[in-house]
């Protein structure tokens, strides 16, 4: 389950082009001659798919071995070529979370942008690497893994408490002998102490 | 009434044949007037018109005369039901059905009214003159019949309504789902595609109730997808009918997805609730088990005790009573001594 890249665009749908705003990929397991040639494609079909975008949806493309999905919102779009593995859910949290922290830290300069803009933006470099394991970008999916461990170790202590449990019926049963063991003791001890006027 | 025209066509009526000649050869513009209407509108008229009264044959033709209308209405209606059979989402013939609706609901009235107005006539004629019984039975039969005719008509006509209603809705329903939804393309991702038309019904419900950590982008989509259908330009209808089924199982996808896990997440933290509570009844009731051990050891405790001390008394008395034993021991011997002396 891998990110290959992400991207972030201007949408525009007057204009034929989206605009290029910020672009992120990982093309290291690729050979190093193809490096090039799927940066350009990443670009290319980026732009493609964002431009077919309509304001506010979401959607997904089957291109080739990868899945593109694509958000797009007030004509900012996030783009994001993933592997089929990877949960569409988290991809699109993740979509989100791009855009969000783009209108955070650019606010609207982005608006005015007429042609690709050619600065990394390193929050995207992380991003990719982070949310590499989509349980990072999809809090629920988070969530849930954690939950589920909590569940597994209340079942293994659920265990434990049960074999305690019969470990403890045991030693019930082995003190109330050892009570009554004693008791008999006492009582013999007794009748002997009692009937020893003779001898 | 079916079984009473069963037997009169066995009947011999050689002489009602005459009759009717008779009244033919009378009234011939009128007679020939009455049977093309009636025997046309009537597919199910067996008897001539009886009598050589003018005003039965007056009747009989009013009566192929509805007969008749009612025909043409059935039709009418049958149409109007393959319309409505037929809507789809594309070229909704609404306007056609509509017109055609009031123009069947119109004859209905009519023939309901021209129906009142044959009886009517026929109770005034059988009022005023004496007319044999067979007359009137006839008479009554086809009022009878004509009215089942258009009783049967009127409730396929709202069959017909009920089901272009029910196909409305769905219409309805399909269309706010699509309007909804952002368009899925799974196998050319370069169609070109486009916004969707505006829609006929500008209220749209609020979309994705579910609570998504982004509710801002919810709500967001609401106010610009509204402004994009308002900007959209107008499509073809048939390339939106793909997209938008396209878009349903996407969007639809996305959201049932989230509020899946989020329901998953639910489930899964009820029963870590029910778990830990089981957990703490277990240890509640191994808690009193322990408390029963412990009370068990003490017992033994304390048993071991007294007899401990028993042992000890009874160690001390034995150790004490020497004395005793000696004597006992005396008493013994001297005993022996009397035995000895016996044997010795």
């Amino acid at each position: 389950m891998k990110i290959t890249a992400l991207l972030v665009l201007k949408a525009a749908p007057e204009t034929s082009d989206p605009v290029i705003l910020a672009n992120a990929s990982d093309v290291s397991h690729f050979g190093y001659f193809q490096r090039s040639s799927v940066k350009e494609f990443v670009v290319f079909v980026g732009r493609t798919v964002a431009s077919r975008t309509p304001p506010s949806q979401r959607q997904s493309v089957q291109h080739e071995e990868y899945k593109v999905h694509a958000y797009n919102r007030n004509g900012l779009c996030a783009v994001g070529f993933m592997d089929d593995h990877y949960p569409v859910r988290s991809a699109f949290s993740l979509l989100n979370q791009v855009i969000d922290e783009y209108q955070k830290s650019f606010g609207e300069s982005w608006k005015s942008a007429k042609e690709d803009s050619t600065q990394p933006w390193p929050y995207l470099a992380e991003a990719l690497t982070k949310f590499q394991d989509p349980a990072e970008a999809d809090k629920l999916l988070k969530i849930q893994r954690e939950l589920d461990e909590t569940k597994i170790i209340l079942h293994k202590t659920i265990d434990s408490v049960l074999a305690r449990g019969e470990k403890l019926d045991s030693l019930v049963e082995k003190s109330s002998d050892l009570s009554m063991a004693s008791q008999m003791f006492y009582k013999q001890a007794k009748k002997t102490n009692s009937c020893c006027t003779i001898l | 009434m079916q079984a009473r025209h069963g037997q009169s066509s066995y009947r011999d009526r050689t002489d009602e044949f005459f009759g009717i000649v008779e009244s033919l050869r009378r009234s011939i513009a009128p007679a020939a007037a009455n049977n093309v209407p009636y025997g046309g509108g009537g597919g199910v008229k067996r008897e001539d018109p009886r009598s050589a009264a003018a005003n039965q044959s007056e009747f009989s033709k009013r009566a192929g005369l509805i007969g008749l209308a009612i025909h043409q209405t059935s039709q009418k209606l049958s149409k109007l039901a393959q319309l409505a059979k037929r809507s789809s989402v594309f070229d909704d013939p609404t306007r056609e059905i509509q017109e055609l609706t009031v123009v069947i609901k119109q004859e209905i009235s009519g023939l309901n009214g021209a129906l009142l107005d044959l009886q009517a006539v026929r109770n005034s004629h059988n009022d005023e003159r004496n007319i044999s019984r067979d007359t009137t039975t006839h008479s009554a039969t086809v009022v009878d019949d004509l009215k089942n005719r258009l009783m049967d008509t009127t409730k396929e006509f709202k069959d017909v309504l009920t089901l272009r209603t029910e196909n409305m809705k769905i219409q309805e329903d399909r269309m706010k789902k699509f309007s909804k939804i952002s368009s899925k393309e799974s196998a050319n991702p370069f169609v070109r595609q486009r916004p969707l038309a505006s829609k006929p019904s500008p209220s749209q419900p609020a979309p994705l109730p579910w609570a998504n950590d982004s509710s801002s982008s919810s709500s967001s989509q609401i106010v610009p997808r509204r402004q994009g259908e308002a900007e959209s330009s107008p499509l073809l209808q048939q390339s939106q009918q793909q997209q938008q089924q396209q878009m349903v199982p996407l969007q639809d996808t996305y959201m049932q997805s989230r509020a899946e896990a989020l329901h998953n997440v639910e489930s899964t933290i009820h029963e870590l609730g029910n778990i830990f509570t089981q957990l703490a009844t277990m240890v509640s009731q191994q808690g009193e088990i322990a408390i029963r051990i412990d009370q068990n050891m003490e017992d033994t405790l304390a048993n071991v005790e007294g007899a401990q001390s028993q042992l000890a008394r009874y160690l001390n008395s034995i150790s004490s009573n020497r004395w005793l034993m000696i004597k006992i021991f005396f008493v013994l011997i001297a005993f022996l001594m009397v035995f000895l002396f016996f044997v010795a």
